[in-house]
């Protein structure tokens, strides 16, 4: 069995005072674990708060896999559904689908028709005329739509709904959003997208107690008559030292993806990147639950990134017996000896696996991290030799 | 016949076996046949519309190691371009819990499974995908012995903490959910063994374009089980705190 490429991503975040992540009552949300409360922010809400992040940090037409021959990638994909169809008809099928979901027009460029007539050589394919950007996950879905109405093409796409589906099939807004997190909304196009990115709901590692402030906002128009308060009322708040967890399935992103046809790069870049970006984003972002009131911008203390080969591993259990503050108050340092800790011993029971592993690390609290691995001086070099590792291991495997 | 011994457990887990895409997902008390048939699907890397007869033909029983308590996420989602508001759902999960689960079927099988829960095709998740399990999820696969059996000698898997609770008790009474061996009385039988409820999560097909769900039974039962932090209670010394005193 070729050996799997997953992505672990850990990190200890300290939150101040704040209130990240409310259910319906306003309280921040919360879960018993190893029998203590703990302070929780939902996978959801870390989702959406990468999501965002992550669309500023990689714009889809940047993955490198532009390119003007989409017909000749489509095609095979409908011969390969279905066998009948292929050479020049399945061309032109690929040219009619592709013209109707994206709107430009799909034929051969004037000069190689003239030159292949010139020289006798067959009719050369048809191409965009622009560059664009469709993921494996786009062509693939895209060949089903043109099998459905191969037999005439062109009534086919007389049906609202079948053009509507089409375009939505190349919007490439979301093409990698989709091959991480899975579908948003549920959508017919995507529903058979398995999401490549696996994030846990971030727990304190010690006992927490939801507080509230009482507060009261006073009419600036009030006249000395009347002194009492416009309004009363109370926000819910905790503080804590937040474990959070994400497991990326590098091999499912790519097969969600695709590979890159640029042959200037590596075929590998835009999982490469997209890996890139998940991490940047992941370790990063921020829930902006309460943000006004609380001003809570805080970043991971610690974070370890480990590219695993067969199976991906927590570290929760770690925390399972909730920390106790230190002597001088605090948990970070508790939290990070706890830590280093459990993961070699965790490693040696199950795992004959050799991990990369990759250390970020601030303040003297987290020092205990620091055997653990490569030591990263930031976090763009942490995400970078990640992303340089994958892409290794990527290539490796053809 | 083997049996294949697996622990589901995690800060967070959810098996649903009667809310599908509602507004309220609740979760049974144990893991479901079909969340746990899902699970292993996954491991061998079958896809959602793939066959999975080979896998529900096999006998699934659970024991309720740490039952865990219920929490209700509260779960708001807005459409990522238009940022209208989607339905309000609630999302019930299962905290802190700790399952034994066990599958009895033909031993080439099991083997198989449980090599592929240490090397998955799919990344493994305990009913929902924000539930990665905090322990390695297979255990051991028991040659030539019985569902029952294994589920009544199986250690006690609670936490430390949850097993300390109950340190003046030299065993335990952990309850069992069973599916009855094939040919054995059917769910409204009233001879010899109790009568089962019934359950939706047979697993047919976990195709997403139409997931299909048989009844099974499940008959409901309980084992005592040795806890290894039992401690008898001392007894104190024997004394007479007044003896000394002269009662006139």
């Amino acid at each position: 069995m070729t050996s799997r490429i997953i992505l672990d991503v850990h990190a200890l975040q300290n939150v101040p005072p704040s209130n990240l992540n409310r259910d319906d009552t306003g309280a921040p949300k919360t879960a018993v674990y190893g029998g203590a409360i703990r302070a929780r922010v939902s996978s959801q809400a870390w989702k959406r708060a990468t999501r965002r992040t992550f669309q500023d940090l990689l714009p889809a037409s940047e993955l490198g896999v532009r390119t003007k021959r989409v017909a000749e990638l489509l095609a095979p994909r409908i011969t390969a559904l279905a066998p009948a169809i292929n050479g020049p008809e399945a061309w032109a099928l690929a040219a009619e689908v592709l013209q109707t979901a994206t709107g430009s027009k799909i034929e051969p460029p004037k000069r190689k028709v003239d030159a292949a007539k010139k020289s006798g050589e067959a009719a050369p394919a048809p191409e965009s005329s622009y560059l664009m950007f469709l993921s494996a996950r786009q062509f693939d879905a895209l060949a089903e739509l043109a099998v459905k109405g191969a037999d005439d093409i062109k009534a086919f796409f007389k049906d609202k709904d079948n053009k509507a589906l089409a375009k939505q099939l190349a919007n490439t807004k979301h093409s990698v959003d989709i091959a991480l997190f899975g579908r948003m909304v549920a959508d017919t196009a995507d529903i058979n997208v398995d999401a490549a990115a696996q994030v846990a709901h971030a727990l304190s590692v010690h006992r927490v107690e939801n507080e509230s402030d009482y507060f009261t906002a006073v009419d600036d128009h009030n006249s000395d008559a009347e002194p009492g308060a416009g309004m009363i009322g109370t926000v819910d708040f905790n503080s804590a030292t937040l474990y959070r967890y994400a497991a990326l399935d590098v091999d499912l992103l790519e097969r969600n993806l695709g590979r890159g046809l640029d042959e200037n790069t590596s075929p590998a870049t835009p999982v490469r990147r997209a890996v890139e970006a998940f991490l940047a984003g992941f370790v990063s972002s921020l829930p902006t639950g309460k943000i006004n009131t609380f001003g809570n911008h805080t970043l991971p203390d610690a974070v370890v990134v480990k590219l695993r080969t067969t199976r991906p591993v927590s570290f929760v259990s770690a925390f399972e017996k909730p920390v106790t503050a230190d002597a001088d108050g605090g948990h970070m340092e508790a939290a990070c000896a706890r830590l280093a800790g459990y993961i070699p011993e965790i490693e040696r029971a199950y795992g004959d696996e050799t991990t990369d592993t990759w250390v970020l690390r601030i303040g003297s609290a987290t020092h205990k991290l620091s055997d653990l691995g490569t030591e990263a001086p930031s976090l763009t070099e942490l995400v970078e030799a990640a992303g340089a590792a994958v892409a290794t291991r990527l290539e490796q495997r053809g | 016949m083997s049996v294949l011994t697996l622990q589901l457990a995690g800060p967070l887990q959810s098996w649903g076996a009667s809310a599908r895409f509602a507004s309220r997902r609740t979760t049974e008390n144990a893991p479901t046949k079909s969340g746990v048939i899902g699970l292993l699907a996954a491991a061998q890397g079958l896809e959602r519309g793939a066959d999975l007869s080979a896998l529900a033909a096999l006998r699934f029983g659970v024991r309720i190691d740490q039952p865990g308590t219920q929490l209700r996420d509260f779960h708001t989602a807005h459409h990522g371009d238009t940022d209208a508001a989607m339905p309000l759902s609630e999302r019930f999960y299962l905290a802190d819990a700790v399952f034994l689960a066990a599958l009895s079927g033909d031993h080439d099988l099991l083997t198989e499974l449980h090599a592929a829960l240490r090397t998955p095709v799919y990344l493994p998740f305990l009913g929902r995908r924000s539930c990665p399990p905090s322990r390695p999820v297979e255990l051991a696969v028991h040659d030539g012995a019985g569902l029952e059996d294994v589920l009544r000698k199986e250690p006690w898997r609670a936490a430390d903490w949850y097993q300390q609770r109950r340190r003046h008790d030299a065993t335990v009474t952990l309850t069992t959910l069973t599916e009855p061996a094939p040919g054995t009385a059917a769910a409204f039988s009233t001879e010899g063994s109790a009568p089962g409820d019934t359950l939706r999560d047979q697993p047919l097909s976990f195709d997403p374009r139409h997931r299909r769900y048989a009844l099974r039974t499940v008959h409901t039962s309980t084992v005592s089980v040795p806890n290894p932090c039992a401690r008898p209670r001392r007894e104190p010394p024997t004394h007479n705190p007044v003896g000394h005193l002269e009662i006139a």
